[in-house]
């Protein structure tokens, strides 16, 4: 099942490092120009989802307070998001042959 | 804002709101201290968009309760504990079972008037039964009461605290 936008983003996030979920909110700010402004409760939801998927995990450290703890993707979690990657992939591959065979 | 948003939160269901409200918070927090230095458009924007997310998200919570993430009654509430707590998703079971009997009889008392034309309806009124529903509820509410609160008096609910005796053999 295709990914939405901001699951999307919120994985992409987490590729990189793990992340608090602060962090997460800025950094898909940013990764998507300042057009995608995820609402906590968004955040919280996608995470929520996540974590219950098993796709993200939370880092138990003893040191980071309850509030910020931290979020990283699962070797399961990266898995599925290189396969959203290939399939978005061979979507985009698809319409770009599509829409010059159109133009010629 | 932040009042206020904790006061959303409660939409939740309890279970995720003990999971997730403390981060919530926090997040909110340093998202809000951002704004200070825009405009009141931005930051008009995005309080309707933190309402209008938690809105949604709770929403969208309680749909997955329905769908059955979660285990939806917690029949572990009701175990020897230091304190009593009444279950809020009984109140709303047992509010959908009323309507459900209370619709069954009136399907019933029109089936019968319709094919018993003349001979009168043997189920009383809608309004004598809805009172004395009432009655028997606060009657029943009332034993309940006093039962749980004869239970607290002997300290059965102490039992669950009891800790070994550190010089026992065993």
């Amino acid at each position: 099942m295709p990914l939405t936008e901001p699951v999307l983003l919120v994985l992409l996030s987490l590729a990189e490092q793990p992340r608090h979920g602060y962090s997460i909110l800025k950094d898909v700010e940013r990764m998507s120009g300042g057009r995608v402004k995820l609402s906590t409760g968004t955040l919280y939801g996608a995470l929520h989802r996540l974590l219950d998927d098993a796709w993200i995990e939370r880092i138990e450290e003893d040191e980071s307070p309850r509030d910020r703890r931290p979020y990283r993707l699962t070797s399961r979690g990266r898995r599925n998001l290189q396969l959203e990657i290939e399939r978005m992939r061979h979507l985009t591959k698809l319409a770009a042959l599509r829409v010059a065979r159109k133009e010629a | 804002m932040l009042t206020f948003y904790r006061w959303l939160l409660y939409l939740y269901p309890s279970l995720c709101r003990r999971e997730y409200a403390d981060e919530m918070v926090s997040v909110f927090h340093d998202a809000q201290a951002d704004l200070s230095a825009r405009r009141f458009g931005g930051r008009l924007s995005f309080r309707i968009r933190e309402t209008w997310g938690l809105l949604a998200g709770a929403v969208q919570e309680h749909i997955r309760i329905i769908g059955g993430r979660y285990q939806l009654i917690s029949f572990t509430r009701f175990n020897m504990r230091p304190e009593f707590r009444f279950p809020r998703s009984t109140v709303f079971l047992m509010s959908i079972i009323f309507g459900g009997v209370i619709l069954a009889m009136e399907k019933a008392n029109t089936i019968q008037v319709k094919y018993a034309a003349g001979s009168g309806s043997i189920w009383p009124s809608l309004p004598w039964f809805l009172g004395f529903t009432l009655l028997f509820t606060c009657a029943a509410a009332m034993a309940g009461w006093g039962i749980l609160f004869a239970l607290g008096r002997t300290g059965a609910h102490r039992l669950a605290n009891i800790q070994p005796c550190p010089n026992s053999p065993d």
